[in-house]
C-alpha cells in the first residue's frame, strides 16, 4: 500500500466514523452574526430593570430567525412559566461584570453565573478577545473561568506590565448581596492569577447599583464599560465637574487608563492630565523624533507623585532615552533634546528638573534617571532593557524554528518594534528561493507568528514531472512555472554535510528525486560508519527537511 | 476509490470554489447550502477535533459546536484564502478551548483507543484497523498531521499554518507518521 492509498483508506475510515447529525445542528442554529467580531456601543446594553433580552440581529435574516427572536422576546415580556421560564432564566442577564485596563470587556452572566455574552467595548479589547472567537468561546462557561481566561490574555498581551498595572473589576447586579459575593470571589481569583503572572498589578473593584448613573445610557459613553464610566464619574465628583455635567471633562477622563484614573483619585488631583498619547508626542517632539516611525514610546503615568508627571521611555535605534513630561502642561521636564542632531555619545542638551519649593514630598523622578541612560548607545552596548532578549537572540530563535543556521540564509533583516505594548522582533531572511518571516516576542523569545513563502525562479530548469502537471504548486498559483532545481549532486552534498561524512566514507548511496504534494524533494540514503542515514532535502533550497539515522543492523 | 475522496479533493480547483460558494450562501441564511457544506466538511472537522481532543464524545460535541459557529459566523466570511482552513481554524479554537476549560492534558493509552471504532458497525474491518492504528500508535502531532493531510486535502504548508508548526516539522512528522502506519499495517497483515 503506497502513501496515497494509505491516505485514501484513512480518509474513508474517518468519513465513515464522523458524526452525521445535521438535524441536531440545525436545531441549534439561531440568528447569524453580522460579522465575525461585532463591536457594540453602550446604547445596546441591556436594561436590567426592564428585563428585556437583547436580541438584535445584525441584518435581516430568514423568517425563522425573526420568529425565534420574536418568540424569545415574547417569552420574556410575558413572563411565561414552565419551559419558557426556564429558557428565560438561562438567557436572562443577572449580573454584568466589566473588566477595564485599557481594553474594556463586558461579560453578562445569568443566575447560574454562566456567561451569556462577552463583548469587546473597544478595539484593544477586540484584539485581546480575538483568540477567543471574539468572546464567543466564553459563552456558557462559568464566570470565574471566563474572567481568568481574559486576565490571562491581558497579561499575555502585555497590558499588565508596569505601564498599565491596574485592572478594574465592576459588578452590576440588582441583588446587591450577590454582587458583593461575586466581587469578592472575582477579586480573589484575579489576584491569585496576577500574583503569579504580573505581581505589580493593582486590582480595583466596585459594585454598582442598578440606579447608578453609569447604567443609564449616556450620550458620551460609546465604547466605555459601565464600570469605567462609574470610575470616571467618581473622579468627576472629586474634581467638581460632575455638577456641571461637563461632557468635555467626561470624554477626557474616559480616554485615560484605569491606572491614571486611580492615581487621580488617590492624589485628590482635580486637574485633568494630558493622557499617555499626548505625553508620548511631547517626548517625540522634544527629542526631534516625531517623524521617525521606528521610535516607540513606553509611557508610565505617575500622577500621584509630586509633581504629577508621565515617564516616557523612547526606544530608538541608538538606545533608550527617558523623559519626564509634566502631566498637565505637557512640558518636558527632563530628557535629552534633539537626538538626531547629537552624535552617539556626544551628549545632547539635557534639561534638569526644576527646583521645587513649598513641597515636602520627594522631587521627581522617584528613581533618578541614570546619566548613562541618556547617552546614546548602540544595541550591542548592553544597555538595553533587562527584559529585552535583543536582536541576536530573536534572530537565533527564528533560525532555530526554521531549522536553519545563519550561514544557510541571506538577506537577514531584524526590526525591533512595539505592538500593543508588546516588544517584538520582526525577523526576515531568505534560504534559497524561500522567504521566511518571523515575529519573535521581545521578552520571551517565543515565536509569535511565522510565515514562509516559496518564490518561483524564472530561470532554471523547467520540470514538468510534477504530479500536478507541472503547476507551480510551491507557490500555489496554479500557473505553469519554472523551478530552480538544486540537482541530485547538491542534494547529496547537503545530506553529507549535515551528516558530517565524506562521500568516500559512504556505501549504498541512493539519491531519488521526488515530488511530494507539489514540493520538489530529494531523498538521499546512504550508509557510513555502521550507521544508516536517510535524508529529505528541499529540491529548491537545499534545506534539510527531514533526517534520520540509525544503527545499521 | 475517488468516491471515497469527496473531502480530500474539495480543496483543489473547483472543489475549493464550491466550498467557498457554499460558505457564502450559508452566510445569506441558505440552510440547504449549509447542509451541503456540512456533508462536505464534517469528516475534516471531526478528524481535527478527534486528533486534538482524543475523545470521541468530546470530538462529536465540538464538531457540532463548530458547525453551529460556522452558521453564526458565515456572514462574516470573506472569500479569500482557503475556506477549509477557515472552518478548521474554528474547529481548532473550539477544541483547544474545550481542552483549556477541562483543564486537562490528554494522553490516552493505546488500549484506551480500542473502543473507538468498535461501536461503529458500518465501518469495515480494514477501515477500522487503519483508523485504530492511526489514532493509537502515532504520536500526537504525527496523528494530527497525517489525518489532516489525508482527510482535509490541505497542503503541508497550510497544515503548518493551522497547527503553528514549521513546515519542515510537518513534512518530517508526516513522512514519519505514514511510514510508521505503513509498517503497522504491514505487520498486521503479516500476522
Amino acid at each position: 500500500m503506497n502513501n496515497r492509498e494509505l491516505e485514501q483508506r484513512l480518509a474513508h475510515a474517518v468519513e465513515q466514523t464522523a458524526p452525521n447529525d445535521l438535524d441536531a445542528i440545525l436545531s441549534r442554529c439561531g440568528t447569524q452574526n453580522g460579522s465575525v467580531m461585532e463591536m457594540k456601543s453602550r446604547n445596546n446594553i441591556v436594561d436590567l430593570q426592564e428585563n428585556v433580552i437583547e436580541m438584535v440581529p445584525a441584518k435581516s435574516k430568514k423568517h425563522w430567525g425573526r420568529w425565534l427572536a420574536a418568540a424569545c422576546a415574547a417569552l420574556v415580556l410575558l413572563g411565561t412559566g414552565g419551559g419558557g421560564l426556564a429558557y428565560y432564566q438561562s438567557c436572562a442577564v443577572a449580573s454584568v461584570v466589566s473588566l477595564d485596563v485599557n481594553p474594556s470587556i463586558e461579560l453578562r452572566v445569568n443566575r447560574g453565573e454562566r456567561v451569556i455574552s462577552c463583548t469587546a467595548l473597544n478595539e484593544e479589547a477586540a484584539a485581546v478577545l480575538f483568540s477567543m472567537g471574539g468572546g464567543d468561546d466564553l459563552k456558557g462557561t462559568k464566570l470565574d473561568v471566563a474572567v481568568n481566561a481574559i486576565v490571562g490574555a491581558l497579561v499575555q498581551a502585555g497590558y499588565m506590565d508596569s505601564i498599565s498595572s491596574a485592572i478594574l473589576i465592576s459588578v452590576e447586579d440588582k441583588d446587591q448581596e450577590r454582587a458583593q459575593r461575586l466581587q469578592q470571589e472575582l477579586v480573589a481569583s484575579v489576584d491569585g492569577v496576577l500574583q503569579a503572572q504580573a505581581p505589580g498589578t493593582s486590582v480595583l473593584s466596585q459594585v454598582l447599583t442598578m440606579d447608578a448613573p453609569a447604567l443609564n445610557n449616556t450620550p458620551y459613553d460609546s465604547g466605555l464599560s459601565a464600570g469605567k464610566a462609574a470610575l470616571v464619574r467618581k473622579v468627576m465628583e472629586m474634581n467638581g465637574t460632575i455638577a456641571a455635567d461637563n461632557t468635555d471633562a467626561f470624554d477626557k477622563l474616559a480616554a485615560l487608563s484605569v491606572e491614571e484614573l486611580n492615581d487621580l483619585l488617590k492624589a485628590g488631583e482635580k486637574r485633568i492630565p494630558i493622557g499617555k498619547d499626548a505625553a508620548a508626542i511631547a517626548a517625540y517632539e522634544y527629542s526631534g523624533t516625531l517623524a521617525l516611525d521606528s521610535v516607540v514610546a513606553d509611557v508610565d503615568p505617575e500622577l500621584d507623585k509630586n509633581p504629577p508627571h508621565y515617564e516616557v521611555e523612547l526606544k530608538t535605534a541608538w538606545g533608550e532615552f527617558d523623559y519626564i513630561v509634566d502631566a498637565f502642561t505637557g512640558a518636558v521636564l527632563s530628557g535629552q533634546k534633539d537626538l538626531l542632531n547629537n552624535t552617539p555619545g556626544g551628549g545632547g542638551q539635557t534639561v534638569t528638573p526644576p527646583p521645587t519649593s513649598g513641597v515636602d514630598t520627594p522631587v521627581f523622578p522617584d528613581t533618578p534617571v541614570s546619566p548613562d541612560k541618556n547617552v546614546p548607545q548602540t544595541p550591542s552596548s548592553g544597555a538595553q532593557d533587562q527584559q529585552d532578549v535583543g536582536q541576536d537572540a530573536a534572530k537565533q530563535a527564528a533560525l532555530n524554528h526554521a531549522g536553519l543556521t545563519e550561514s544557510q540564509v541571506t538577506g537577514v533583516k531584524v526590526e525591533r518594534e512595539w505592538d500593543d505594548g508588546r516588544l517584538e522582533y520582526d525577523v526576515e531572511f531568505w534560504c534559497g528561493s524561500t522567504e521566511y518571516d518571523y515575529t519573535i516576542d521581545g521578552h520571551s523569545c517565543s515565536v509569535l507568528k511565522h510565515e514562509l513563502e516559496h518564490h518561483l525562479y524564472q530561470e532554471g530548469t523547467h520540470h514538468n514531472d510534477s504530479p500536478y502537471g507541472g503547476a507551480g504548486a510551491a507557490s500555489g498559483t496554479g500557473t505553469d512555472a519554472s523551478f530552480s532545481d538544486i540537482g541530485p549532486a547538491a542534494a547529496k552534498a547537503a545530506a553529507l554535510s549535515h551528516a558530517g561524512v565524506a562521500e568516500s566514507q559512504t556505501t549504498k548511496m541512493k539519491v531519488e528525486r521526488d515530488w511530494d504534494d507539489g514540493w520538489l524533494e530529494y531523498k538521499v540514503e546512504f550508509k557510513s560508519g555502521g550507521m544508516e542515514y536517510e535524508y529529505t532535502i528541499d529540491g529548491v533550497t537545499g534545506a534539510v527537511l527531514e533526517h534520520e539515522s540509525e544503527w545499521d543492523d | 476509490m475517488l468516491v471515497a475522496l469527496g473531502v480530500q479533493t474539495t480543496e483543489e480547483g473547483s472543489g475549493r470554489r464550491e466550498l467557498e460558494n457554499l460558505l457564502l450562501l450559508t452566510g445569506t441564511g441558505d440552510r440547504e447550502a449549509f447542509g451541503l457544506l456540512y456533508t462536505r466538511t464534517r469528516g475534516a472537522v471531526y478528524a481535527l477535533s478527534l486528533s486534538l481532543l482524543h475523545d470521541v464524545q468530546e470530538a462529536q460535541d465540538v464538531s457540532q459546536d463548530v458547525f453551529v459557529r460556522v452558521w453564526e459566523n458565515a456572514p462574516g466570511y470573506r472569500a479569500q484564502g482557503s475556506p477549509m482552513a477557515w472552518l478548521l481554524t474554528i474547529a481548532r479554537n473550539l477544541a483547544l478551548t474545550r481542552l483549556r476549560q477541562g483543564g486537562r492534558q490528554v494522553g490516552l493509552e493505546p488500549e484506551e483507543w480500542e473502543a473507538i471504532p468498535a461501536g461503529l458497525p458500518a465501518v469495515s474491518p480494514e477501515d477500522r484497523q487503519i483508523l485504530q492504528q492511526a489514532l493509537a500508535r502515532l504520536e500526537a502531532e504525527e496523528r494530527r498531521i497525517v489525518l489532516l493531510h489525508a482527510v482535509t486535502g490541505l497542503k503541508h504548508r497550510e497544515i503548518a499554518g493551522l497547527l503553528e508548526l514549521p513546515l519542515s516539522t510537518v513534512l518530517s512528522k508526516y513522512h514519519r507518521g505514514l511510514k510508521k502506519l505503513r509498517g503497522l499495517m504491514k505487520g498486521e497483515r503479516d500476522q
